[in-house]
């Protein structure tokens, strides 16, 4: 059993028995008044999860609270009261709150997409769910709401163990998730969207299905509330619990899980408490603290906590857990030697913004075992080639087929599961994760990631592993990555690349900013992956010198059109590209 | 038929005073000023208040403009400013913000709904029918604004210092213009500007302190929908106001409040440019 699972088990226990001992403890309107806050709670956590660590900002999750409080409430007052009415009830408060985040994960979340467009999608979520339950008139209750349903009347001890058992639950599992290599992803995801697409993570899917999956639990609670307090009341749905729910996250710490969920037992039972004497006022002061942490203390409470905590208790330090690598089998890599069709082709592919034509009419081919050096001025359409090849949705016009299939309008991840490895021109990788985890996070594609747990070990294929050694970052596996070099982020960048078993590798300036050394080692490396791995690499260099050593076959992009094609010697002696290039060819060496 | 058209441009007027000083913002700090609701509800209360002290109705949205500028200047210097590396908590902090002037105006006022007199009362007879004279004039002043904020930022040194904001803030200030006093005046106008909006329908509607909240989510997705443009704003103003009187009209007014919201979610999932390149 591992440290992770160790502390969640001893977790789980702990708040298991506090949550078992609490109501002899408490005075019976404390207990009251902590059943709604445990299963409010519940909710802060998944906002946590889809805020704090996937990046979501929602303002939505009441509306799922909403759909299972309905749900209970419109069944017990309509159709009727049992346990297998209750049952139907908990199956459609879970039925329609994943489908209503279905659509709505679909609505917000898709390649391109804004994150401030998804965090008004989630906000326009309650305010239409809310005037569909004004509209609904004596089914729904209107603006008054559902009561006095038949439910359970059992005590409120029973009660109180539901929401806490609920709430501990929950949140063990949702601790496990954030921890695990799929919490990661996660982060990942919130850190670098756009490079964990061209990693081939399905980032919208991954979002679509959490989204479903907090909103499901957020139905529950709601479920379990209504059924409590035998009342539901559109307010339950409404957008302002949504953004309370928000802002318990912020003061007590996005991204701690703990932290939210203390600071929304900690918050909503003073509210109850206070908000008789002074209902106003009270949240005015929220207001004013929400505000004040957001702009001076942008990880709220939890990390002042926690200094403290290890400031009165020094612990012995825990060594993060290192990776172990294993070599990968190798597949994908070598069959693209015998399949007939050549790895890339282009055809007739043009770019335009409005009237102007980066690209026009590009004809290419890049075949099996070959280095295709891709050079031209700046502003000749290089990196705009690159992208077109990469993301389904740049190109204007023309086709580009990958190991003999057409990429049509599909996303960089699709693409990149045809076979296509991209590296970027400047160096944006995942700052506070650790290059064993980099890793792993470009094997998720092949290897996908465990849910609630952590792997020791990442399998990856020879190419990689050879850049990881040549450039020594396989003795630095348990370094964040901000902490690299430029030389070595390079390495790692190149090396995260080769980890997806790529058939055509994209490389734009692979090499920009590097000592001589360093370049002679990664020249090697893609000599090496061309010639025994069999893979097609397209670069994209400055250097002619450097594309001399290491390549076949260059091709002069100018103005966005091919201008020649042929060996670097041709193309040098060319007075062509001369011309081109008179007067810039000291320009940008880097 | 003739009140329909009436109704869908006034409707239109409304809907483009109200976007047009999130949309100044948004283009300039790229940053969602969600505090707009509140300062739309801050501008009703203006135009409340001119009306209990028996000063004239017109004064109000000067008053409120001039008010909501000197506000916003002193928010986007304590609040702002330290978050614009950080657009989500930008939208945070002003929401929160939203929430302190909405509770201190609840403090202040109560929760109960209250009324501002109309500087006009009574109707015009256009095309042939009788029409809320103050609809009208609502109408032509959004067209006046919608004018001298293109001459403002077409014709002006400001205007060109915060265009060239726009579309390169670092070579902007490469430029020597100083793209935080532009950021500052900017967030000042368009608080300006929705005070002046709240002033402007008040009397239209009924004030309370939840007010601005739908006119913030409507105004949100117009200005989605249309980039930063002017021109493109007064499209989606038409097209989506459209749509919501016909479906107010036809179908249910629950239904056409959320017209909007739910017309520019599905523009936005199929073509997420919206109307920009239109």
């Amino acid at each position: 059993m591992s440290i992770t699972h160790r502390t969640a088990l001893t977790g789980c226990l702990v708040g298991l028995v506090v949550v078992a001992v609490a109501p002899f403890v408490l005075d019976t309107y404390l207990t009251n008044i902590l059943i709604r806050t445990l299963f409010l709670a519940a909710v802060v956590m998944t906002v946590d999860i889809l805020w704090g660590y996937v990046g979501i900002l929602t303002f939505g999750q009441s509306a799922f609270f909403g759909i299972g409080a309905y749900a209970c409430g419109l069944v017990f007052t309509h159709y009727g009261f049992g346990p297998g009415w209750a049952l139907a009830a908990l199956a459609l408060a879970l039925g329609a709150a994943a489908i209503v985040a279905a659509g709505t994960g679909w609505l917000a979340f898709f390649h391109g997409a804004s994150p401030l467009y998804a965090s008004i999608i989630t906000l326009a979520l309650p305010i239409v769910l809310t005037q569909l339950i004004f509209s609904g008139g004596n089914w729904t209750g209107s603006s008054s709401g559902l009561s006095g349903f038949p439910t359970y009347y059992w005590d409120l001890e029973v009660w109180f163990w539901l929401a806490g058992v609920f709430l501990v639950l929950t949140t063990t599992g949702g601790w496990l998730l954030v921890r695990s290599d799929f919490g990661r992803v996660l982060v990942a995801i919130r850190e670098n969207e756009e490079r964990c697409a061209y990693l081939g993570i399905p980032v919208s899917r991954i979002k679509i299905m959490l989204m479903i999956l907090s909103a499901m639990i957020a139905s529950v609670a709601g479920f379990g509330y209504a059924a409590f307090s035998n009342v539901v009341a559109p307010e339950l749905a409404g957008f302002q619990l949504g953004t309370e729910l928000l802002i318990w996250t912020a003061l007590g710490g996005r991204a701690t899980l703990l932290g939210p969920v203390i600071a929304a037992i900690g918050i909503d039972t003073m509210s109850s408490w206070l908000s008789g004497a002074m209902p106003f006022l009270w949240k005015l002061l929220t207001g004013i603290a929400f505000v004040v942490v957001i702009v001076l203390l942008p990880r709220g409470f939890a990390p002042l906590v926690g200094a403290l905590w290890r400031k009165l208790r020094p612990r012995h330090a825990v060594a993060a857990p290192v990776v172990k690598l294993t070599l990968a089998p190798v597949k994908l890599m070598m069959q693209s030697n015998e399949s007939a069709s050549p790895p890339l082709r282009i055809e007739h592919l043009s770019r335009r913004y409005g009237s102007l034509h980066v690209l026009r009419d590009v004809n290419l081919v890049g075949n099996a075992t070959e280095l295709l050096g891709i050079i031209g001025p700046n502003g000749a359409g290089k990196t705009t080639l690159m992208r077109c090849i990469s993301d389904g949705n740049e190109r204007t016009d023309g086709k580009i087929h990958v190991n003999g299939v057409e990429i049509g309008r599909g996303s960089p991840q699709h693409v990149v599961g045809l076979g296509v490895g991209r590296s970027f021109q400047n160096t944006n990788l995942f700052d506070t994760l650790t290059v064993g985890e980099c890793l792993k996070l470009a094997r998720y594609r092949l290897d996908g990631a465990r849910l609630f747990d952590r792997g020791d070990t990442v399998a990856l294929p020879q190419p990689a592993m050879d850049i990881l050694q040549a450039t020594g970052l396989d003795q630095k596996l348990g370094e964040e990555t901000r902490n690299l070099s430029h030389g070595m982020k390079r390495g790692l960048e190149l090396a995260m690349v080769l980890a997806a078993e790529p058939s055509v590798l994209l490389l734009d300036e692979p090499t920009a900013g590097l000592t001589r050394p360093e370049r002679m080692v990664i020249g090697k490396v893609l000599t090496r992956l061309t010639r025994e791995f069999g893979l097609c690499i397209v670069i994209i260099e400055h250097d002619l010198d450097f594309v001399r050593e290491i390549s076949n076959r260059v091709v002069v992009l100018h103005q966005g059109a091919i201008l020649m094609e042929g060996t670097v010697d041709e193309v040098v002696a060319s007075d062509l590209v001369k011309a081109v290039y008179a007067g810039h060819t000291e320009k940008k060496a880097a | 038929m003739g009140v329909l058209t009436l109704d869908i441009l006034t409707t239109a007027a409304i809907l483009f005073a109200v976007a047009a000083g999130l949309m100044i913002i948004l283009g300039v700090m790229k940053l969602i000023n969600f505090a707009h609701g509140a300062f739309l509800t801050t501008g009703g209360y203006v135009a409340y208040l001119t009306g209990a002290a028996g000063i004239s109705p017109w004064l109000s949205i000067p008053l409120a403009g001039v008010l909501g500028m000197a506000a916003g200047l002193v928010i986007e210097r304590v609040i702002v400013r330290p978050l614009y590396a950080r657009p989500l908590d930008a939208i945070l902090a002003t929401w929160g913000l939203g929430i302190v002037i909405g509770q201190v105006i609840t403090l202040t006022f109560g929760r109960g709904v209250q009324f501002a007199p109309s500087p006009l009362s009574g109707t015009t007879a256009l095309f042939g029918v009788d029409y809320s004279a103050y609809r009208l004039a609502v109408a032509l002043i959004a067209v006046l604004i919608a004018g001298a904020l293109s001459a403002l930022l077409s014709f002006t040194r400001f205007g060109l210092n915060a265009r060239a904001v726009i579309m390169n803030e670092t070579l902007a200030r490469g430029l020597g213009i100083d793209s935080a006093k532009v950021r500052a005046i900017t967030f000042g106008m368009g608080a300006g500007l929705a005070c002046a909006a709240g002033a402007l329908i008040t009397p239209l509607l009924s004030v309370d302190p939840n007010m601005g909240l739908p006119w913030l989510v409507n105004s949100f997705m117009l200005v989605m929908i249309s980039g930063v443009s002017f021109p493109s704003l007064l499209i989606a103003s038409i097209v989506l106001g459209g749509a919501q009187v016909l479906v107010s009209t036809y179908v249910s007014p629950i239904l056409g409040g959320m017209t909007i919201v739910a017309l520019a979610a599905l523009v936005l999932r199929f073509n997420p440019r919206g109307f920009s390149r239109a």
